[in-house]
């Protein structure tokens, strides 16, 4: 066998007894043939192809997503019509509540002042009613006591003295002068 | 490695050494198709799955990126989930909006390619995560270290500059050189390093020890002397299947963490302030 | 028993950045249960700092395999 003379030669050694972690010469050259056919297969079919799908599937995608940004863009638009109808309707119902109430305050008020005037009304009456009856009452009463007391005198004196009270008029200057307080009724019982 | 395989080594083992197990370990890994143990050329059995996953990945996204319709197939779904991934969690949000887009071939090669040789670890009949040998992620981590240098002094606008940008701004004048060394490490030896590392590392120990898992049942069962230990052989299984599902999820956020990262180390080269 | 003690002497050095990645997103949970809208720019710090710290426990690897 050839490789026999070859180790008595010593010029090759195959299996390195004494390293064992020296490369064997015909696997590096099998390695390198080995690499360099499988990267020239990669390089020049299998990763052009794999980025173009990548490419496209990126494209595929962009589309979808430009797709999907139009529904966006117009379910946003009805929202935004939907939203502004929405907003109109509130602000009529706040209007018409609002104008309700101003209505609502404007009657109040009215009839508050129409019974205010009723009120008035009523009490001015009574009052004058009550005024003309106690100016009644002092005139009835201012007559009685001028006749009870030029009765009293009248008994005290012992004769009539109706006639001269009268024409006199003593009992009302008495009584004027009374009311004006020139005199006082302390005065008078003293 | 499938089972039957493993029993070869097995079997191949016991007749060597008589009765003793043969522990899995790095050697489990080396498995050559066309010549042998000592040729430099030797077509191993990585190599194939790596070039089957490539037909298959080519044939799937080909077909199902050929008619693209806006509203996806059950395939289409599945590639475009899985393009939405790499685009939009890893490089839209770390890269950002502006530059992204140039890097998604190379995002999406490194995630998918390593996420279904990943996963060839512990899909049956083929049962090898390609990543498992150190040579598949250094290539792939030679492809980053390169491009994330180039797109850099591309943006920073010369190499100068772009190492002068390495230290971050408003720092002491006192800490600048160490600063400058530290972060000079940083993109050069340990960011590739870690990158190819940690995805190297992952899939191999979390490989190994589905190995140790189902080699070890399987000599237990075999050769156990005592029901206990056929007992034990049978556990050995169980366990093996649970950390299966275990390394689904592993295997998923290697090719994450490895994409993310890329992604990152992009970022920040494109960025104006660091 | 034979082995390399390289392994035992990873297995030591992955304590170290085991607690760190712990550390680091637990606070990261926490960020984000606090405030989900920074998520983005939480995850970008997060697994810059995995990053750092995950490499420790690389380097280790590494060294464990060249010291055997």
């Amino acid at each position: 066998m050839h490789f026999a003379s070859l180790a008595a030669s010593g010029e090759s050694t195959g299996y390195p007894e004494q390293l064992p972690l020296l490369p064997h010469p015909a696997e590096m050259i099998v390695g390198v043939i080995a690499f360099a056919v499988l990267y020239w297969l990669f390089a020049s079919k299998v990763v052009p192809n794999m980025e173009k799908l990548y490419a496209e599937r990126a494209a595929a995608i962009e589309g979808g997503m430009a797709q999907a940004e139009e529904a966006q863009a117009q379910a946003q638009a009805a929202l935004d019509q939907y939203n502004a109808q929405l907003k109109d309707a509130r602000g009529e119902a706040a209007r018409i509540r609002e104008e309700a109430r101003t209505q609502g305050a404007a009657i109040v008020e009215e009839l508050r002042g129409q019974a205010q005037a009723e009120a008035g009304r009523i009490t001015d009456s009574a009052h004058r009613q009550i005024e003309a009856e106690r100016s009644s009452a002092a005139a009835s009463l201012r007559g009685e006591v001028g006749r009870l007391s030029t009765d009293l005198a009248s008994k005290i004196v012992g004769e009539s003295l109706h006639d001269e009270v009268r024409q006199k008029g003593i009992v009302d200057r008495f009584l004027a002068e009374l009311e004006s307080g020139a005199i006082s009724a302390e005065k008078v019982e003293r | 490695m499938s089972l039957n395989v493993l029993s070869v080594q097995l079997m191949t083992s016991l007749a060597a050494e008589g009765d003793t197990f043969e522990t899995p370990g790095v050697r489990s890994f080396w498995w050559p198709l066309v010549g042998g143990d000592h040729d430099n050329f030797a077509f191993t059995r990585p190599s194939l799955v790596m070039i089957l996953s490539v037909v298959f990945l080519g044939w799937f996204f080909v077909s199902t990126t050929r008619r693209l319709a806006l509203v996806p197939s059950k395939r289409q779904w599945l590639t475009e989930q899985t393009y939405d991934f790499v685009r939009n969690t890893i490089a839209r949000d770390v890269i950002g909006t502006k530059d992204f887009r140039r890097f998604l071939p190379l995002l999406f090669t490194l995630f998918t390619l390593i996420l279904v040789n990943n996963i060839a670890g512990i899909i049956p009949f083929v049962q090898y995560p390609t990543t498992s040998r150190i040579a598949f992620p250094i290539v792939l981590t030679l492809v980053v270290y390169v491009v994330y240098h180039v797109v850099g002094i591309r943006s920073k606008g010369g190499i100068g500059k772009y190492l002068g940008g390495m230290v971050p701004a408003g720092l002491p004048g006192w800490l600048k050189p160490i600063m400058f060394v530290l972060e000079l490490l940083t993109y050069f030896f340990v960011r590739p390093l870690t990158l190819a590392l940690r995805l190297f590392g992952n899939m191999m120990a979390g490989h190994l020890m589905l190995l140790v898992f189902i080699l070890g049942g399987e000599y237990l069962l075999l050769h156990g002397d005592n029901f206990a230990l056929k007992g034990a052989g049978v556990l050995s299984f169980a366990f093996s299947i649970l950390m299966t599902a275990f390394e689904l999820l592993i295997e998923f956020l290697q090719a994450f963490i490895f994409t993310m990262l890329t992604a990152l180390y992009l970022a920040d080269s494109l960025s104006e302030h660091h | 028993m034979t082995g390399s003690i390289a392994y035992l002497g990873y297995g030591l050095a992955a304590i170290g950045p085991g607690i760190g990645i712990g550390l680091i997103f637990a606070a990261y949970i926490n960020g984000v249960a606090r405030q989900p809208e920074a998520r983005g720019m939480l995850q970008t710090i997060a697994f810059t700092g995995m990053a750092l710290t995950e490499a420790l426990a690389i380097l280790g690897l590494v060294f464990a395999f060249v010291f055997k």
